[in-house]
């Protein structure tokens, strides 16, 4: 039988529970699902000879880098989304697949950091502006990454992962080493080398 | 931002509206700037995507004007101070997802107590 003050001790506790969670997921971290391929095998691996259902990965999100912003190459970090400026032929093509809403949310590798020059088989070399950085997935295949939206500004950046949390045989890290693609070659500045 | 800011104000931000989508034309914004992202900017949101944007290319030396549309999930920024502002005219369209909140209110100093609205004062 609920009376009014079980009812209300009940709603302080859970507005309380929810306020700490709020902090913490904003401050320092939370969960997430990754959803497609384009980061195999690292999150969401193929695995074609499995006829079970497959899973969604959980990632836990670390926001402690965001205070300085401060990453490196070879992060896999979750950013927000920029549509492409849409600058050449496949621009339609983007528009239809790209992420064009600011709410939607990107886990990527980053490949290189401001000052580093990008070789790209079709294009001619990039050097990553001030500020921004070159995201890549890891499954290039089938990955919507820098290669189609530009470099992204690292304002954009709203976390790191660092583990996977679920399905419980896939618990572990995810390491920082990049694959290096034939087609994405990078060079790196001195000034960011470390 | 002079004349809507001066050095030492205090001013009310609130995220509601930049969180929700709904920024528009004229509203002034703390925005993460593109090229560095530990330094946030105060700047008025000139034109949000689809809008076409005007603006003289070169204000010393000719009246020569350059049009833009602006793309979708970005925005358009300009300081109120034109003469002295690195903003979108050099930046282009910036991303929407770096605007972090919506400045209304300027609380201090007393004199200068007022709502910002959306055009320049």
């Amino acid at each position: 039988m609920a009376t009014p003050n079980f009812l209300w001790s009940l709603a302080k506790k859970y507005f309380t529970a929810g306020l700490i969670g709020l902090t913490i997921s904003d401050r320092y971290a939370s969960f997430m699902a990754v959803r497609g391929s384009s980061m195999s095998p690292t999150l969401n691996p193929y695995n074609e000879n499995s006829t079970a259902f497959v899973l969604d990965d959980y990632v836990l999100v670390e926001k402690l880098c965001l205070q300085r912003y401060k990453f490196s190459r070879g992060d896999v970090v979750v950013f927000r989304s920029s549509s492409p400026p849409g600058l050449d032929v496949a621009s339609l093509l983007k528009e239809l697949s790209s992420p064009s809403n600011y709410k939607e949310k990107n886990v990527k590798r980053i490949a290189a950091m401001p000052g580093d020059w990008i070789h790209l088989p079709s294009l001619d070399t990039v050097r990553v502006p001030e500020g921004h950085c070159w995201v890549v997935g890891d499954n290039a295949a089938c990955s919507m990454d820098s290669r189609s939206f530009g470099p992204i500004p690292l304002g954009l950046i709203c976390g790191r992962v660092t583990h996977v949390v679920w399905p419980p045989q896939r618990i572990g890290g995810v390491n920082s080493k990049i694959s290096m693609l034939p087609e994405v070659q990078v060079l790196v500045s001195e000034e960011h080398s470390h | 931002m002079f004349p809507t800011f001066k050095d030492g104000n205090i001013v009310l931000t609130e995220r509601i509206t930049s969180r929700s989508g709904r920024v528009g034309s004229g509203d002034v914004v703390l925005i993460r700037s593109p090229d560095n992202p530990r330094k946030v900017v105060a700047k008025r949101v000139k034109g949000i995507e689809g809008d076409e944007v005007s603006y003289v290319l070169d204000p010393k030396n000719s009246d020569e004007q350059k049009t833009v549309v602006v793309p979708k999930g970005h925005v358009w920024i300009e300081g109120d101070n034109i003469q002295n502002s690195y903003d979108s005219r050099q930046l282009g369209p910036v991303p929407y997802a770096l605007v972090q909140s919506r400045i209304f209110f300027v609380v201090w100093p007393p004199k200068d107590f007022r709502l910002i609205g959306n055009e320049v004062s």
